[in-house]
C-alpha cells in the first residue's frame, strides 16, 4: 500500500509539473486585479490585439496578482529575475524600489501632449522615464451637499457652529462653502456634525478619518501638513518633518479623533471602511481617494447618499490647497522575454488613441485639457481630475526614492501611535525624523 | 544503543530527514548567510558579510521585543482559552456526538475558512455601520465599543482567534475522551465513583498527553499568528498588534531589511529549540 | 433528561458562537451590494444569487474551478506526503526514542518559525528546478508546513499503543516495515485521519507561499479569492467576497464530513475492542 501510494503520488506530481514548459508567445502585462484598472487594461489590450498586421508573438496577454500582497509578490518576482511577465504595474511611490529591476523606456512622441510633463514625471526616477502613467490617484473632499446647504441657510445653526469652533479651535468661525474651506473650517464642520459634540447633529459623525497603521493612510493625511508648508526634506536634503506644519496637521487629526468626530474604530479604518461609513449616511465629510467617486455616487452601492455627494479639492492651509498625487502605470521588466514586443505596446499605450480608449473604459488617466476635451461629456470627472492634479498636486521631496515606502511605513507606525495616545507628538516626530535620516541618506 | 540498532531505527526517519535536507538545506544555508550579511533585494545573489550586526540591530530594536511580547501573550491566552473551552465542550457534549457524529461537522466548520479571509470578513462584521455585531449592540444598548482601537484590538483579536481554533482543540480532546477504554470507566463506576471523581481521577490523567499536545500546538499557532491579524488590523495603531511573524514579514518585504528579518527568525529558532530541548531533557530525567 | 436538554442548549450556543463569522458571511453572500450598505442585520430582505453568479460565471476572466483544483492537488500532496514521511519517523521516536532529543525539537520548531523567510531562497531553488508556479512545488512547501503537526500527533498516538503488539509480531518474524504498515497504521487510523484533516485544512488555508510561488498555472484558492472582490482604489466588494469564501470553504467542509464518519467508526471499533 505504501509503495503504490508513493508511486501514484509521483506520477501525479509529474503530470502536475508539465504545464511549465508551455512556451510564452505573447507580451504579458501584469496589472492590478479587479476594479476599473483591470477593466481598462483588458479593453485596451483587446483594441491593441485587434490591429491589422500584429505579429502573433506581439499580442498582449494580461496577468493579475492577488490584491493583498501585490507589491511584495512583485518585489520577490523582480528580484529573482522572473520572466513571467514583460510589463508590470508600477506606482510613483514605489518606482525607486523597483527601478533597479526595470529598464527605462521611450514613449511615443505624442506622450507629452497627451499627459503633460508633470504627469509624465510621476513615472520618472532619477530623470528617466520608466513607464506610461495610465491612472492618476489624488484626493477629493467628499461632502454631503444636503447637510452643508442646510447649515449655510440656517442662522441658528451658524451660532452653534460658532460656539463649537470657539470651544475647540479657539476661534469663532462662520459656516462656509466647502470649496472655500481651510482645514479649520473643515474641522469646525466636522465637529458641528458630530453628535458627541452637537447632540442635534443629523449625523453621528462629522467626518471619517483613515487612521489604520498603513502607509496609504499617510498619503491621505499628509496634505494637511503640506498645505501648512511641510515637506519631507528641504532642497539641501535635510529632513524637515519635525516642523510646525507637521505638528499642526497631526494635531488636527488627533483633536478630531479625541472629540469623537470620527468613529472610535477609525484607527483600524482604511479605504473600504471609510467608504462604508460615508455610504451609511451617518458621516458628513470625508477626505478620500478619487477612486471612491464611482462607488459613492452610484445609487446601487450608495443608496443613502449617492444623489447628494459633493466633491471639491482638499481644504487650504497657510500655503494654499494641496493634494497628494501619484500615478499608476506600466513599465518594462529588465528580464522581459519579449522586450521588443513589450516596448511596441508601451509606445502605443502612450498615444492619444490608447489614452482615450483607456479613459473611455473606466480608467482614470490625467490628460491635458486639449485631449480630455474629447471625452469630457462621457467622463466629466476626468476633467476635474486633470484640473486638481495640475493646480494642487504635489509629490513630497524624496517620495519617489528607493526607500519611500519604508518612510511611509515608519510615519504610519509613529503617527498612528501619537493619534492613539501611545506616543507623544515629540516622540513620534523625533522617531520619524531620525528614521528618515537613515532611509533617505544618499 | 549499538550501531546496528541505531541504523535500524535511523532508516525509519531517513525519508523525512532526507526530504527536509533536500528541501530546506539550501534555503537554511542561504538564510544563515543572509543573517550575517548586509543584503537587499538588489543583492540577493551577492550578499556582503557583515558579522553579527543584523543580530545587534534586532536585539536593540524595541519593536522586536514588543512583537515578542505580543506573540507570547497572544499565544498563551488563546491557547488557554481554546483548550479550556474545547475541553469543556468535548466532555460535556460527548454523549450528543456519540449517536450523531455529523454534529461534529457543525462544530468543526470554523476551521474550514482561511484565516486571511476570516480576517477580511471581520472587517465587515465589526464595522460600526455595516457590521451585524455593532448593529445589534447599537439597537439593544445604544452604543458599541470600538472593537479595534488601541486598547481593545488585542482582546478582539484573541476572541477572533479563539472562535476559529477552539474546534481544533475540541476535536483532539473529543477523540482522546472517546478512546478511553470502556472497561476503565466501568470499573470506576463499580467503585461508586461520581462522574466528577471519574473526570478528575481517571479521565483527565488519561487525557493528559493530549491536553499537553493541544496546549503546545495552540500556543505555537497563536505565537506565530499572521494572516487574520495582518488583514484585520495590520500591525495596529503605533504597532500595538504586531506579532513576531508580522514583524519579520514587514522587515523582509516592506522595509527590505532582509538581514535583520532573517536574524530575528534565527534567534527565534534558537530560543524555541533551547526551550523544547530543555523540556525534553526534563521529561527524560523524570522518567528515569 | 434535564442534562440532555442542557447539553443541547450548550451545543446550540457553542455552534452559534463559533460559527458566527461563517453565519455572517453566509448571510452577506445572499445580499445585494445595495442591501449590504443599508441593512447590517443578520436577516435578508431580498435574497439574491448575484454574488454567486458573479463568482462562478466569470470563467472567461477568472476560473474559480482552476483555483479550487490547484488548492486540492497541492493540499493532497502536502498532507499525504507529510503523513507518509512522518509516520515511520514517529514510530522510531515513540518506540526507541530515536530522534526525540534533537530531531523532534528541530522539526517541531519549524511550526513556530515564520516560514516566509524561506520564501526567497525557495523561490530561487524552484526557479532552477522548474517547480515555480506548479502544483507540485506548492504541495512540497505544504509538506514542510505540515510535518511538525503530523509528527507530534502521530508520536502521541503510537506511544499509546501497547509495545506488546510489536513484540508479538517480531516473534512471528515480521520486519519493522511490515509491523508499521500492517499493525500500527490500522490501529492509528483515527490519529491518521485527524492529522489528515488538520493537515489538509492548514494546507488549504495557506496564503503567503501560494502568493509568492505561483503566478498563473498553480494559483491556489486563497490567493485567487481576491481577484473576485477587489474594486476600484483598493475597495472590497463584500457580497462577492462572501460568496468566494463560502465556495472556497466547501471542499474542506465536505472532506471533513466524510472524515468524521471515519473517525467515529474507528473510535467505536476501538471502544468495543478495548
Amino acid at each position: 500500500m505504501h509503495r503504490t501510494l508513493l508511486k501514484s503520488l509521483t506520477l501525479g506530481l509529474m503530470a502536475a509539473a508539465a504545464p511549465l514548459s508551455a512556451a510564452q508567445a505573447a507580451v504579458t502585462v501584469l496589472g492590478w486585479p479587479g476594479g476599473p484598472e483591470e477593466t481598462a487594461l483588458r479593453a485596451v489590450a483587446d483594441i491593441y490585439n485587434a490591429q491589422d498586421g500584429l505579429a502573433e508573438e506581439d499580442r498582449v496577454e494580461v496577468l493579475f496578482f492577488a490584491r493583498d500582497g501585490f507589491w511584495d509578490k512583485l518585489q520577490a518576482d523582480l528580484a529573482a529575475g522572473t520572466q513571467a511577465f514583460d510589463l508590470n504595474l508600477i506606482a510613483t511611490y514605489s518606482i525607486g524600489r523597483y527601478a533597479p529591476f526595470m529598464e527605462p523606456v521611450t514613449l511615443s512622441d505624442e506622450a507629452e501632449s497627451v499627459y503633460g510633463e508633470s504627469v509624465l514625471s510621476t513615472m520618472q526616477f532619477e530623470g528617466q522615464q520608466y513607464g506610461v502613467p495610465t491612472d492618476l490617484s489624488l484626493h477629493f473632499m467628499y461632502f454631503r451637499e444636503d447637510l452643508i446647504e442646510a447649515l449655510l441657510a440656517d442662522a441658528d445653526a451658524a451660532a452653534v457652529y460658532g460656539d463649537i469652533s470657539e470651544e475647540y479651535l479657539g476661534e469663532r468661525l462662520e459656516p462656509k462653502a466647502p470649496d472655500e474651506w481651510t482645514w479649520d473650517d473643515y474641522a469646525a464642520t466636522a465637529l458641528y456634525f458630530t453628535q458627541a459634540v452637537n447632540p442635534d447633529s443629523p449625523t453621528r459623525y462629522g467626518t471619517v478619518l483613515q487612521m489604520q497603521n498603513l502607509l496609504f493612510n499617510m498619503m491621505v493625511w499628509q496634505s494637511t501638513a503640506r498645505s501648512y508648508g511641510g515637506n519631507w526634506m528641504d532642497d539641501e536634503g535635510n529632513i524637515t518633518v519635525d516642523s510646525d506644519a507637521y505638528r499642526r496637521g497631526l494635531e488636527l487629526y488627533k483633536m478630531l479623533y479625541d472629540a469623537g468626530a470620527t468613529p472610535a474604530d477609525s484607527t483600524s479604518y482604511e479605504f473600504p471602511e471609510a467608504n462604508a461609513a460615508f455610504v451609511s449616511g451617518q458621516v458628513a465629510t470625508m477626505l478620500q481617494w478619487n477612486g471612491a467617486a464611482g462607488e459613492l455616487t452610484n445609487p446601487e452601492t450608495a443608496p443613502a447618499v449617492a444623489d447628494t455627494v459633493g466633491i471639491v479639492a482638499p481644504p487650504a492651509g497657510d500655503e494654499g490647497r494641496f493634494t497628494h498625487i501619484h500615478g499608476l502605470g506600466f513599465g518594462l521588466n529588465q528580464n522581459a522575454p519579449n522586450k521588443e514586443g513589450a516596448l511596441a505596446f508601451l509606445q502605443w499605450l502612450s498615444t492619444e488613441e490608447a489614452a482615450l480608449a483607456y479613459a473611455a473604459n473606466s480608467g482614470a488617466p490625467a490628460l491635458t485639457p486639449e485631449v480630455v476635451a474629447a471625452i469630457a461629456d462621457e467622463r466629466p470627472d476626468l476633467v476635474q481630475l486633470g484640473e486638481f492634479a495640475s493646480q494642487y498636486g504635489y509629490v513630497m521631496n524624496g517620495a519617489t526614492g528607493a526607500n519611500a515606502l519604508s518612510v511611509y511605513e515608519l510615519q504610519a507606525q509613529h503617527f498612528t501611535g501619537y493619534w492613539t495616545g501611545q506616543e507623544t507628538l515629540d516622540e513620534a516626530l523625533a522617531a520619524v525624523a531620525s528614521g528618515m535620516e537613515d532611509m533617505l541618506a544618499e | 544503543m549499538d550501531t546496528r540498532r541505531h541504523l535500524e531505527w535511523g532508516v525509519l526517519s531517513a525519508p523525512m530527514v532526507i526530504f527536509l535536507l533536500l528541501f530546506l538545506g539550501f534555503p537554511a544555508l542561504v538564510n544563515i548567510v543572509y543573517s550575517l550579511s548586509s543584503v537587499s533585494f538588489q543583492t540577493l545573489r551577492s550578499p556582503e558579510l557583515s558579522g553579527f550586526s543584523n543580530y545587534v540591530t534586532v536585539l536593540t530594536d524595541g519593536n522586536f521585543w514588543r512583537a515578542i511580547w505580543f506573540s507570547l501573550r497572544f499565544g498563551t491566552i488563546t491557547a488557554l482559552a481554546e483548550c479550556l473551552i474545547g475541553f469543556v465542550l468535548a466532555i460535556f457534549l460527548a454523549p450528543l456526538f456519540e449517536k450523531r457524529s455529523w454534529l461534529l461537522a457543525i462544530i468543526m466548520l470554523p476551521l474550514m475558512v482561511a484565516p486571511a479571509l476570516v480576517g477580511l470578513m471581520y472587517r465587515l462584521v465589526l464595522h460600526e455601520f455595516v457590521g451585524p455585531v455593532p448593529h445589534y449592540l447599537w439597537a439593544w444598548f445604544g452604543s458599541a465599543p470600538a472593537f479595534l482601537n488601541a486598547t481593545n484590538a488585542f482582546w478582539t483579536l484573541v476572541v477572533v482567534e479563539t472562535l476559529q481554533w477552539t474546534p481544533f482543540a475540541f476535536l483532539l480532546f473529543y477523540m482522546a475522551y472517546r478512546a478511553i477504554p470502556f472497561d476503565v470507566r466501568e470499573a470506576a463506576q463499580m467503585d461508586g465513583s461520581s462522574a466528577w471523581d471519574m473526570l478528575w481521577r481517571i479521565e483527565i490523567p488519561l487525557m493528559a498527553p493530549t491536553i499537553a499536545i493541544a496546549l503546545f500546538i495552540r500556543f505555537i499557532d497563536g505565537f506565530r499568528v499572521f494572516d487574520n491579524v495582518y488583514v484585520l488590523t495590520g500591525s495596529g495603531p503605533g504597532g500595538s498588534t504586531r506579532s513576531l511573524s508580522i514583524y519579520v514579514y514587514e522587515a523582509f518585504f516592506r522595509q527590505g531589511e532582509i538581514g535583520p528579518a532573517v536574524a530575528a527568525s534565527v534567534l527565534l529558532f534558537i530560543a524555541s529549540f533551547a526551550v523544547l530541548f530543555a523540556i525534553n531533557q526534563g521529561l527524560a530525567r523524570r522518567a528515569r | 433528561m434535564i442534562v440532555t436538554a442542557l447539553r443541547w442548549v450548550v451545543f446550540a450556543i457553542a455552534a452559534f458562537a463559533l460559527n458566527f463569522p461563517v453565519i455572517a458571511t453566509l448571510v452577506t453572500s445572499f445580499k445585494s451590494s445595495r442591501e449590504i450598505a443599508t441593512n447590517p442585520g443578520l436577516w435578508i430582505q431580498a435574497p439574491t444569487l448575484e454574488n454567486y453568479i458573479a463568482v462562478l460565471q466569470v470563467t472567461d476572466r477568472l476560473n474559480i474551478f482552476a483555483y479550487l483544483w490547484n488548492s486540492t492537488v497541492a493540499a493532497l500532496i502536502g498532507t499525504t506526503l507529510a503523513i507518509v514521511l512522518a509516520f515511520p519517523a514517529a514510530y522510531a521516536v515513540a518506540r526507541a526514542g530515536y530522534g526525540r532529543r534533537m530531531l523532534m525539537p528541530l522539526i517541531v520548531n519549524l511550526r513556530a518559525l515564520p516560514l516566509i523567510i524561506f520564501a526567497i531562497p525557495i523561490y530561487m531553488m524552484f526557479q532552477w528546478v522548474g517547480l515555480l508556479d506548479t502544483q507540485l512545488g506548492l504541495g512540497l512547501i505544504l509538506v514542510v508546513v505540515n510535518l511538525p503537526l503530523a509528527l507530534v500527533i502521530l508520536v502521541n498516538a503510537i506511544s499509546e499503543i501497547p509495545v506488546e503488539l510489536d513484540e508479538a509480531a517480531l516473534m512471528d518474524g515480521a520486519g519493522r516495515t511490515k509491523i508499521i504498515t500492517t499493525i500500527i497504521a490500522p490501529v492509528c487510523r483515527s490519529a491518521i485521519v485527524t492529522t489528515f484533516i488538520f493537515g489538509f485544512i492548514t494546507a488549504w488555508n495557506e496564503f503567503l507561499f501560494g502568493l509568492m510561488l505561483t503566478t498563473r498555472q498553480a494559483v491556489p484558492m486563497t490567493v485567487g479569492a481576491s481577484f473576485f472582490f477587489s474594486s476600484g482604489g483598493g475597495g472590497i466588494q463584500w457580497g462577492t467576497a462572501s460568496a468566494v469564501m463560502i465556495v472556497a470553504a466547501l471542499p474542506p467542509a465536505v472532506l471533513g464530513l466524510v472524515m468524521y464518519r471515519q473517525i467515529s467508526r474507528s473510535l467505536t471499533a476501538g471502544a468495543v475492542k478495548g
